[in-house]
């Protein structure tokens, strides 16, 4: 009941936000919102299936690519982010085909070559892409069901609110799969492979449906991306990208269901701060870091676990 | 520990978090409440007896200031504070007194868009200049209509900003103070145009937009005064190359009389002291090193020049070179630069410094802060600046200057390698011209 309540008061408060908060809150808001629905989807692989992916990025470059290239040629807010998210779903099932057969070291590497892979491509293949300068002028066009409505999406206030939907259908799908028999599988799957599969689970199934799923959620977060920047570049798909829920996950908690979305707020926060005030942010943020992981083993959410650690 | 007064671990830890977790979420909402009503305006500190109605002009620069580039960020911001200290030294622009707020781009588009985001909305800047890298300025370029701020762009060379954004697209918001690409392209071009014995040319070039549009240029200028010149070898480098070894072997085994190459900061410096360890300047006539002249370059290269190595063969241009011209501006501009900073200024440091006599200029012709007012005050401005005099072409917003190509060569009156037997053409003659026809730019 508690945490019930809780979570009504923080999506009221951030459904107020645009009536408090400047542009450039909105900005970071909206950013943070975008970073939490990646690093779900990663934490689906890595905190539930058990699988460390290095090339999450490569996913989130595919929506974001894919949402681009549909807004430029029909603007329509729906169809370019719902295209993104259906494109990274497909690439997604194409490349976890491959790279499920491995675990561990094998899997990690897979995923990160495969990223690179969709690096390279952005970067390379210049006529769909725009090779190093990205794609530009994309247009934040109006949400619309031909119709039914049609709202401008010119202020970031109405654009905002997009995203938010987004994130909280987002999570509450995520909520119901992880609670799901099949979310449990992939769970059982993480803790012992070999019981799983005498218990006669289709592992290599659950995998590739957990990649897909991750996929998906990158792809989420990166055809959300366009409408905002305006513009689509390739350090989007670059490992050093994949590194962020990474790390948005450990902060918050690899074992908790709200740990990424806390990680993502933190993460995103600590940057923004920091780099404001010097040009050794890095290193600010590298000690930070350090010492958040050291000091919260199991993630800062698992602080307020009665246990540390506790799932 | 139960019934101790003593705090334990985990509680320390949580009221730590929620402390923590306060402060940033305030820190943020103070963010709100600076910005509100919903939007920040540009001046902060309202005064009635200033003419722009502000005390201070806030200036909000970024480039890139980590990592294996960051000095080209550090002469941005040091050639803007140079300027700032002088003119806020003589009382500031109008009675307002300038502020500057410098981020790191880390040359990547959606940092470099962050940040402009940030300046404009948040911190309140007035006006953004700088960029270092090509994609961030195409990526901060269409955001600036939003923004309702004008950046001058004074590093970034593409084109495609001032070409397609601002001529093609209308983006008015958008100036670039610095050459574009035309000036190591199209003036390779026309000081080799000149060289009948040099035929057979061959390309080391980056991996990117940058390359690519250096060489299809030069190659069609070129082929347009000299028909018979062949070229006959070109290999990329991608972008963090440290190794040019396979580079260097495979445009050499064509036997080029001249190679042009556009690796710049410390890819380019490792790309001739690799050309030199392979004995490339024993069988060449020339090579053309694009931003050879920047600072960072001249300094890793010293020594080799000073021991003769390069044979005369070297040659090189940049965005602005610091002995070049000879004029009043200049020479004060390099020696209020070294008294301050105990370096040469590079054509970033030059770019950024006239940057702020530019908005200088402009905001006294205009006496507005507004937007709409100082994109008409800059449109057409000329100034005379360190570089020489600029012109701001009404319908790119483009700043027109001529800067030579020349040798490197040792000169005693500087610590550093110089340009010498410097060629100089006028800007019009190797700037491209409206109407712009878009550049074909194959591999």
């Amino acid at each position: 009941m508690k945490t019930r309540l809780a979570i009504l008061i923080l999506v009221v408060l951030l459904a107020l936000l645009p009536a408090y908060a400047g542009k450039y809150a909105l900005y970071v808001a909206i950013h943070i919102l975008l970073l939490s629905i990646f690093s779900l989807g990663f934490n689906l692989l890595f905190g539930y299936t058990g699988l460390l992916s290095f090339g999450q990025a490569g996913f989130y470059a595919v929506g974001a690519y894919g949402c681009a290239k549909i807004l430029l040629a029909y603007p329509s807010l729906l169809v370019g982010i719902v295209g993104g998210v259906v494109i990274a779903g497909a690439v997604s099932l194409l490349l976890g085909f491959l790279c499920i057969r491995h675990t561990r070291i094998y899997f990690s590497m897979l995923t990160l070559s495969f990223g690179m892979m969709i690096f390279s491509l952005a970067w390379k293949w210049r006529d769909v892409t725009g090779g190093d300068d990205g794609l530009v002028g994309i247009p934040r066009a109006p949400l619309e069901i031909p119709g039914l409505f049609k709202i401008n999406m010119a202020p970031m206030e109405n654009y905002y609110y997009v995203v938010l939907a987004f994130a909280i259908l987002a999570i509450y799908l995520f909520y119901r799969i992880v609670h799901s028999p099949m979310g449990l599988t992939m769970q059982g799957i993480r803790d012992s492979e070999t019981r799983s599969v005498c218990i006669g689970i289709s592992v290599r199934k659950y995998r590739l449906l957990s990649f897909t799923i991750a996929g998906m959620y990158a792809g989420l977060a990166g055809a959300l991306l366009p409408p905002l920047e305006s513009t689509v570049t390739p350090p989007l798909a670059h490992w050093s990208h994949s590194a962020e829920p990474v790390l948005a996950t450990l902060l918050g908690g690899v074992y908790s269901f709200s740990g990424p979305i806390v990680g993502s707020v933190l993460f995103y926060l600590l940057k923004d701060i920091i780099v404001r005030f010097t040009e050794y942010w890095q290193m600010c943020l590298g000690i930070i870091v350090v010492v958040l992981v050291m000091g919260f083993r199991g993630g800062v959410v698992s602080i307020f676990s009665r246990k540390g650690g506790q799932r | 520990m139960s019934g101790s007064k003593k705090i334990s671990r985990r509680e320390l830890l949580k009221a730590a978090t929620v402390a923590g977790i306060g402060g940033m979420t305030l820190g943020l909402s103070k963010v709100g409440e600076a910005a509100s009503p919903k939007e920040k305006p540009p001046a902060q500190t309202k005064s009635t007896k200033k003419i722009l109605g502000v005390d201070v002009i806030k200036l909000g620069g970024q480039g890139v200031i980590s990592g294996a580039h960051a000095d080209y960020g550090w002469q941005i911001q040091a050639g803007a504070v140079l300027a700032i200290d002088e003119i806020n030294a003589k009382g500031g622009i109008l009675g307002s007194k300038l502020e500057l707020k410098f981020m790191d781009e880390e040359l990547k588009p959606a940092v470099a868009v962050k940040n402009a985001r940030y300046l404009a909305t948040d911190w309140g800047a007035h006006l953004l200049f700088g960029v270092d890298s090509s994609g961030s300025a195409m990526a901060v370029g269409p955001i600036l209509p939003e923004l309702d701020r004008i950046c001058m762009f004074d590093h970034a060379s593409t084109h495609r900003l001032t070409e397609e954004l601002v001529y093609g697209k209308g983006i008015k918001q958008i100036f670039r103070i610095a050459a574009p690409v035309y000036q190591e392209s199209n003036l390779a071009a026309l000081i080799f145009k000149d060289f009948p014995n040099i035929k057979r040319w061959a390309g080391i070039h980056c991996d990117y937009e940058y390359g690519y549009s250096v060489w299809a240029l030069f190659k069609d200028t070129l082929k347009k005064y000299r028909p018979d010149v062949e070229f006959v070898s070109i290999a990329w480098a991608p972008f963090w190359t440290m190794d040019f070894s396979s580079h260097i072997s495979a445009v050499m085994a064509a036997k080029p009389d001249g190679i042009i190459a556009t690796p710049w900061a410390g890819e380019g410096v490792m790309l001739l002291r690799q050309a030199l360890m392979l004995g490339v300047f024993d069988n060449i006539q020339a090579w053309f090193q694009c931003m050879g002249a920047s600072v960072d370059i001249l300094e890793g290269i010293s020594n080799e020049v000073a021991a003769g190595k390069f044979k005369d063969k070297l040659w090189a241009t940049a965005r602005y070179i610091h002995n070049y011209p000879d004029t009043p501006e200049n020479n004060k501009f390099v020696a209020s630069f070294r008294k301050r900073w105990n370096r040469f200024p590079n054509y970033s440091a030059e770019n950024a410094y006239s940057t702020i006599y530019v908005f200088k200029a402009a905001l006294e012709k205009c006496r507005s802060l507004k937007t709409s007012d100082l994109i008409k005050a800059m449109e057409g401005l000329k100034i005379m600046t360190p570089a020489g005099e600029r012109f701001f072409r009404p319908e790119d917003h483009q700043a027109i200057y001529n800067v030579p190509g020349g040798r490197v060569v040792k000169d005693p009156n500087y610590p550093i390698p110089v340009l010498g037997d410097l060629k100089v053409f006028p800007a019009q003659a190797y700037y491209r011209n409206p109407p712009f026809e878009p550049l074909a730019m194959a591999k």
